[in-house]
């Protein structure tokens, strides 16, 4: 876990939500990671499914794996996915539980949640909804999800800790956490933590 | 820390060259960042 002291928690979560702002407003900009479908592509995800799926509702992917590599979700399923942003892995998951399931996105940049809101009406997906949210306190019940998946946020959160404890809180007993997220292989000096340009670029 | 939290099971997929070629590649490579998928339980008890 990184400590808390470290850095300025909400001086991360506002830089972090500025950068994914843009990154809803304006997909194809120049960011320090890759967007949209071919990066979809790069990490394996349905291109059957993905295919299909509107330029809106990929152009903002920004994840950095593929969450449901180790396995699909079973149908009629309740996931959560933490962090939806623009919604791109909460379709693909809305696609793999299919109409009996449920999955719900929380997210806490305005922008993308208008963003992944607007496509779950125009993909009329009733089974989807999308909230306003933090990772560290999930606005859902104890022990009612199946599934929880995330992609690429786990990593911007300053107390690591706080988050995985608000998944095992949420997941039902037996449950299921599932996600995608970046780890490095050689250890990172204290004063490259505190600089909060290097945890969103 | 998955472990820590009280998940079993943890499965780790292989790494992926996620910021190969974009602007972020020279902090990754400076940490051998790379990404991954994980797969965790909650025990049933």
């Amino acid at each position: 876990m990184t400590d808390p002291m470290l850095i300025d928690a909400d001086q991360l979560r506002a830089e972090v939500r500025d950068k994914y702002r843009h990154v809803a407003l304006a997909p194809a900009a120049e960011h320090h990671f890759h967007t949209g479908r071919r990066h979809a592509a790069l990490h394996g995800d349905d291109q059957a499914h993905v295919g299909a799926l509107p330029d809106r509702a990929v152009e903002s992917f920004a994840g950095v794996a593929n969450p449901f590599s180790l396995a699909p979700l079973e149908p009629g399923a309740c996931v959560v996915d933490v962090g939806s942003g623009a919604g791109f892995d909460s379709f693909v998951a809305a696609h793999h539980v299919g109409f009996a399931g449920r999955v719900t996105g929380v997210d806490m940049t305005p922008e993308m949640l208008a963003k992944s809101r607007a496509t779950r009406e125009l993909l009329d997906l009733p089974h989807v909804e999308f909230r306003e949210g933090f990772a560290e306190a999930l606005p859902v019940d104890d022990a009612s999800a199946d599934v929880v998946i995330s992609n690429g946020v786990f990593n911007l959160c300053p107390d690591k800790r706080a988050a995985f404890d608000e998944v095992f809180r949420i997941l039902r007993p037996g449950g299921i956490l599932q996600f995608a997220d970046i780890a490095n292989g050689r250890d990172v000096p204290d004063d490259a933590l505190r600089n909060i340009d290097l945890w969103t670029g | 820390m998955l472990e820590e939290v009280g998940f079993v099971d943890v499965a780790i997929g292989p790494p992926v060259d996620t910021f190969g070629g974009a602007n972020g590649e020279a902090n990754a490579r400076a940490f051998e960042v790379y990404g991954y998928a994980f797969r965790a339980r909650k025990p049933r008890t």
